[in-house]
């Protein structure tokens, strides 16, 4: 056993005497790498975006929403912007015994109107943009909805005229929409009165404004969209929904809205999974093709070398190893390639999608954490090493006879 | 041929057979092939191209096997042994010299040396201390920082056979040592083999075309002789 472990051990020893020496002669060989290195850095980007992009967005809607809170929308709608709801029906579930009161007795209940609207601002250049930003008509109950909300410049709208309170992420992406500036909504001129954040949630890619003056100019009546409810603690939910499933008067869905909007995130990254990783895998497929191919040239150019090493009495293993080891420097220059400039350009960068359901756009920020660089990084490696299995078993088997022929 | 009953056998060639298949022909190099070789023998292989020379040298080696009979090194039948026990049976045993000395671009002189040393439990001082000696006795102690660029082709081949004597094996293996150098160099590099023979006690096998460097040798065997002479149990033996 002993023995066993030493002769374990020396075969060791030699296979990193072998692969540092090897190594020693990589910079020889680095423009002849350099395409397996793009290759290797390109897929590391790609699917770091995918990664950072999906983290993002998934972040972004796991901070939006409450567990105790209900949001109701029309039977059939799978968001707000689908649903259309009357204040009658508004009456019937804020008169349940489950709802919530505040301390004048009244239920609590914040009744929305959620408008896809086109917003035109105009930049310092005086150029003109057109937006579609998610647009959310609200009542004073609605901020007991959203215990993370803050203002932090200027202040809240006020009811009844044209004010608009735009999210921190907007007020990031847009610079040019300040406090006091003014944007064009619905045909009508809105002020900005202030910008609010809400701990990143995905509320922060919305103006809020009051829900009378959005019903008013785009032509809603009284209709409005969603309906939140706070509950009593430990409210059968399942008996809620069934008692109004079988109220004639009501033809409504019910979620919880922490539950409703991490629906949203798995619909969102499910997406972008479809598209990124198939290009990502196809990716991958080259680079590893364009590993397999540097390395078999590496171990044509090397025959000779490679012939002496056995010759001198290295083992296949340390052999395979050495070779190995090369593809394995050329998988991590090739990752750091497209890690590190995503990181130190893209790390926070907030980008925005459009929201599939909503049809808005949705801000999220790009967020590299250790843990995805780390993903990618073993990702490329994996790609690397695949790409050197087969030249390593080759230089194993070279014919050490043929490789010394000096013509 | 014989070699002295009185000396101990280094290298033992028992009815070797070798052929390969080149498309669909089979070609045979040696056959029923048989040559003993003794301890401390300096012994030039001659004879023109595509006769075997270098197929012997290598089987000998351990670097190919044949088609069939045994190779006997000392006590040790090779050809039967693993491909990792021959790894390890030739860094212990075999030092090798090439005709393009195959030395490492990136490393230095002593670096080269030391690499068989890689494979012996000798740790980097003892390493380094082993390369300088070997560097030494080629008389190559002073270039010992450059690089094989740096080198003409005779210190080169000088390097070369340091490191082919570092891990100080008790058979030296030299495949055309001379063919890339010029007269003068090439005396050289065959005194030092000779040096090598006479004061160290290496036995050589040197593949050679080269009549003068054949002179250097203890004994030469001619290949071509052999072959016409289609004698399967004797060589064509020249005392040298």
């Amino acid at each position: 056993m002993v023995q066993l472990i030493n002769n374990s051990r020396d075969k060791l020893k030699q296979a990193v005497a072998l692969a540092t020496i090897n190594l020693k002669s990589f910079p020889h060989r680095a423009i002849a790498s350099s395409v397996s290195i793009l290759s290797i850095g390109c897929v590391a980007a790609v699917i770091l975006s995918v990664l950072a992009m999906t983290q993002g967005m998934v972040k972004t809607l796991e901070r939006t929403g409450l567990d105790d809170t209900l949001i109701v929308m029309r039977a059939g709608a799978v968001s707000e912007l689908q649903s259309v709801m009357f204040p009658a029906e508004v009456n019937i579930l804020a008169n349940n015994a489950q709802v919530l009161k505040n301390s004048d007795n009244q239920a609590l209940v914040s009744a929305e109107m959620f408008v896809n609207a086109e917003m035109l601002h105009i930049d310092k250049s005086g150029a003109k943009h057109i937006e579609k930003l998610a647009l959310r008509g609200i009542n004073k109950n609605t901020y007991n909805f959203r215990p993370n909300f803050n203002i932090i410049a200027g202040e809240k709208f006020k009811t009844g005229l044209r004010q608009v309170i735009i999210g921190q992420a907007i007020a990031r992406k847009i610079p040019e929409l300040t406090v006091g500036s003014t944007i064009t909504l619905g045909g009508a001129r809105w002020l900005i009165s202030g910008i609010f954040t809400d701990n990143n949630s995905v509320f922060e890619s919305e103006l809020w404004a009051d829900i009378g003056m959005v019903q008013s100019d785009y032509k809603r009546g009284n209709t409005l969209q969603s309906v939140r409810l706070a509950l009593k603690a430990n409210t059968d939910i399942a008996a809620l929904n069934q008692a109004w499933q079988d109220d004639p008067r009501l033809n409504v869905r019910i979620m919880v809205e922490k539950q409703f909007f991490a629906d949203q995130a798995e619909n969102l990254t499910r997406l972008i999974r479809w598209i990124g990783f198939p290009v990502a895998f196809i990716m991958a497929l080259g680079a590893m093709i364009a590993a397999l191919n540097t390395m078999y040239a590496t171990i044509a150019s090397r025959s000779k070398e490679i012939a002496t090493h056995k010759a001198i009495g290295f083992s296949a293993f340390a052999i395979s190893f050495s070779i190995l080891t090369e593809a394995l420097l050329i998988a991590v220059l090739g990752a750091l390639l497209g890690i590190l400039p995503l990181y130190f350009i893209f790390d926070g960068w907030t980008a925005s999608t459009q929201d599939a359901n909503n049809l808005s756009q949705m801000m999220f920020n790009f967020e590299l954490s250790m843990g995805l660089m780390t993903q990618t990084l073993l990702f490329s490696i994996t790609i690397g090493l695949l790409g050197g299995i087969l030249p390593a078993i080759k230089a194993m088997r070279l014919p050490v006879t043929v490789a010394l022929r000096d013509n | 041929m014989q070699t002295d009953n009185q000396n101990k056998i280094a290298i033992e060639l028992k009815q070797i057979n070798k052929s390969y298949q080149k498309g669909s022909n089979n070609v045979v190099v040696h056959d029923n092939f048989n040559l003993s070789i003794a301890e401390g023998e300096f012994v030039a292989l001659m004879g023109p191209s595509g006769l075997g020379k270098s197929t012997l040298l290598h089987l000998i080696g351990g670097l190919d096997l044949p088609t069939s009979g045994s190779v006997i090194i000392g006590a040790q039948r090779i050809d039967t042994l693993s491909e990792g026990k021959l790894s390890t049976w030739r860094a212990e045993n075999i030092g090798f010299v090439f005709q393009s000395h195959h030395l490492l671009p990136v490393l230095t002189a002593q670096g080269n040396v030391e690499l068989p040393l890689l494979l012996t439990p000798l740790d980097n001082k003892q390493r380094k201390q082993h390369a300088s000696l070997a560097l030494r006795l080629v008389g190559m102690e002073e270039r010992a920082k450059h690089l094989p660029k740096e080198l003409s082709g005779g210190q080169e081949q000088r390097v070369a056979i340091a490191r082919a004597i570092v891990s100080d094996p008790k058979i030296i293996l030299c495949d055309e040592p001379t063919g890339n150098l010029d007269r003068k160099t090439a005396d050289e590099i065959l005194s030092l083999l000779t040096t090598l023979n006479k004061d160290y006690g290496k036995t050589i096998v040197m593949v050679t075309h080269d009549l003068r460097a054949s002179e250097y040798a203890s004994r030469v065997i001619n290949l071509e002789q052999y072959i016409d002479a289609g004698k399967q149990s004797q060589l064509s033996a020249v005392e040298g």
